[in-house]
């Protein structure tokens, strides 16, 4: 029976890996397995081709290739007749394939080791179902995803942009971003990392259905499966992490002779047994925004209509979250002038129960609030600065304004995202010095209120 | 080979796949259900389903050139062995419970990795063809840039 391939969608997810099988001038077969077949379109299927195996040499004497595919719902098995076109070392496809696998790289320690060389492009002569590979019928089951049409999809687009807009600050917006993916797509898992271009990272400034929010976790662009997501500025959707990691780890296992040297693996965020990631850069324009990322247990928890509809999304948001942070700049401008009276000093009156010892070492650039880490970078300087001047003063107040032409600091001059700094700021403290509070006062405001005895030193 | 890779190859728990071509050098490929070895490798004898593997079988009657991968679905160590076909019979009643016992076993493995043992235990394995092959070589195909590479 001949089948379309996009009737058979599931079996190239790479949850269940594929088998293929050349031959050789001479007509001797080499059979192996590949981690995932791609659908170029419904006549078009590629492989990635990392390694220059006995299989491309066949493909060099014979065009010829057979392939097997496997259904990871039902298990049901496919078979396609190949004939071997090109191989493409750019473009589209090239980038797509790329992507995945500079990932999967990245984030087992193997990056600019394990790296695509090409796609290889064959034209499918024929598909057709494995009869009798299955005792029975396939049990096929509901996908986790709903395929309601044009219409839900619209309602979801309009129900996310509505929360979007009511936002009244970056946190909130944030909040609300990770709130409508879980009621709408049902995504338990979700993170929201801000870009920071001042030390070419993300930070963790949200995140849902974590028992540790992970908030202040942060990323380098280019490292992991996010890094490699935002570096690349292209959506990543990755069906069976765990196969995935394993290859990887294979790779890396059998490359631990040779003379480069590998780098420590970059531990997974989030839920350790995660068998499915979804990483959604947000961008506007080139500029990157910051990347939302979504995992699972379940290996095909997304698919490629999360894929599609959420790259839309992702528009919403990262335009939502940039005006956001472009309303907090210029409202904190607007309302206090450089010349604006010195808030009233209000020396903090703490019950003194609790006493707090916070050390900033400079070496580090980063604070420990009784020897746990606390936050480092910019943060930790603005912490810095207004406990220090709490200290000397008395004053609890502040403005955005003064840390924002304060150069010690090392604020960017421009889109410095202070707000995110706070919010930042504020979670790390709630988390580890929960006596320690840093308060929105009104618009481009802030308090310091200290409910312990603080200790500051530094080294 | 040494006793260890040898030892690795006939664990219980692998996948076993099947490749062959046609005479014109069109390559094939099906699901093997087992493999076993009276002398260390020097031959194998592999299972495959009457079910799915016709244009396999068709194929080694006509050029009797065979390539069979095993793998360990866990951490994808894997050898691939080629060679001629020394016979293609119809697996004997006695020897189910070897080509059972070692579907089980891969269902168990494969269960280990979150593939439920319902599904990968709803495969089609008797009866069964047993094909024995004459090992002539033996490659290292556990991914990586070794990938390929001859194994003495």
């Amino acid at each position: 029976m001949s089948i379309r391939l996009s009737d058979i969608h599931r079996c190239f997810q790479g949850v269940i890996p594929s088998i293929i099988a050349t031959a050789d001038g001479r007509g001797l077969p080499n059979v192996i397995y590949v981690s995932q077949v791609y659908v170029v379109d419904d006549h078009h299927v590629a492989l990635s081709r990392q390694f220059f195996s006995k299989t491309q040499r066949n493909l060099d004497e014979n065009p010829f290739a057979c392939a097997e595919v496997m259904d990871p719902i039902t298990l049901q098995a496919y078979r396609l007749k190949l004939t071997f076109l090109r191989a493409e070392r750019s473009g589209p496809l090239f980038d797509a394939m790329s992507l995945r696998i500079d990932a999967i790289a990245s984030h087992t320690g193997m990056a600019g080791v394990f790296r695509l060389i090409a796609a290889d492009v064959f034209e499918v002569t024929s598909a057709e179902v494995v009869a009798g590979f299955l005792i029975g019928p396939p049990a096929n089951e509901p996908m986790g995803a709903s395929l309601d049409g044009l219409r839900t999809e619209m309602r979801g687009l309009q129900w996310v942009s509505d929360r979007i807009n009511r936002a009244t600050g970056l946190e909130s917006l944030l909040t609300v971003v990770l709130e409508a993916l879980e009621e709408y797509f049902a995504f338990s898992h979700t993170s929201v990392l801000l870009h920071d271009e001042a030390n070419h990272r993300l930070t963790t400034l949200a995140s849902r259905g974590y028992g540790r929010s992970g908030i202040g976790a942060e990323v380098t662009i280019g490292e992991g499966l996010i890094g490699t997501v935002a570096r690349e500025r292209r959506l990543l959707r990755l069906s069976s992490l765990d196969a995935e990691l394993r290859y990887g780890r294979a790779i890396r296992q059998a490359a631990a002779d040779s003379s480069r040297a590998l780098q420590d693996e970059i531990p997974l965020p989030g839920i350790p047994d995660a068998q499915s990631v979804l990483a959604i850069p947000l961008t506007v324009g080139d500029r990157l925004i910051g990347v939302i990322a979504a995992e699972d247990r379940d290996p095909m928890r997304f698919n490629e209509w999360h894929e599609a509809y959420l790259e839309v999304l992702a528009n919403q948001i990262a335009l939502g979250i940039d005006r956001m942070i472009e309303r907090c700049d210029e409202t904190a401008d607007a309302v206090v002038p450089l010349d604006a009276p010195a808030p009233v000093p209000a020396p903090p009156t703490p019950s003194r129960r609790t006493r707090r010892r916070l050390t900033y070492y400079k070496h580090d650039d980063a604070i420990f609030v009784d020897d746990e880490y606390l936050i480092r970078n910019i943060p930790a300087r603005i912490l810095w600065k207004v406990l220090g001047e709490s200290m000397r003063t008395g004053r609890t107040e502040f403005s955005n304004r003064e840390m924002r032409i304060d150069p010690a600091l090392g604020l960017p001059p421009v889109k410095d995202n202070f707000e995110s700094r706070l919010i930042l700021l504020r979670h790390r403290l709630r988390e580890k010095c929960p006596d320690l509070q840093i308060v929105s006062t009104g618009r481009g405001r802030f308090a310091l209120k200290a409910d312990a005895a603080i200790e500051m030193s530094e080294r | 080979m040494s006793q260890t890779r040898i030892q690795r190859c006939l664990e219980a728990g692998l996948s076993v796949l099947v490749g062959t071509a046609d005479a014109a050098g069109r390559p094939s490929c099906c699901r093997g259900i087992a493999i076993s070895t009276p002398d260390a490798l020097e031959t194998i004898t592999v299972y495959v389903p009457v079910a799915t593997s016709h244009e396999a079988i068709q194929n080694l009657a006509t050029t009797k050139k065979l390539a069979v991968t095993v793998t360990h679905p866990r951490d994808n160590f894997a050898a691939q062995f080629k060679g001629e076909v020394v016979e293609a019979r119809l697996a004997r009643e006695d020897e189910a419970p070897i080509v059972k016992a070692r579907l089980d076993a891969f269902a168990d493995k494969l269960e280990r990795i979150g593939v439920p043992g319902r599904l990968s235990r709803s495969v089609t394995y008797w009866p069964a063809f047993a094909v024995t092959m004459r090992v002539e070589q033996t490659f290292d195909q556990t991914p990586g840039p070794n990938a390929g590479r001859p194994v003495a």
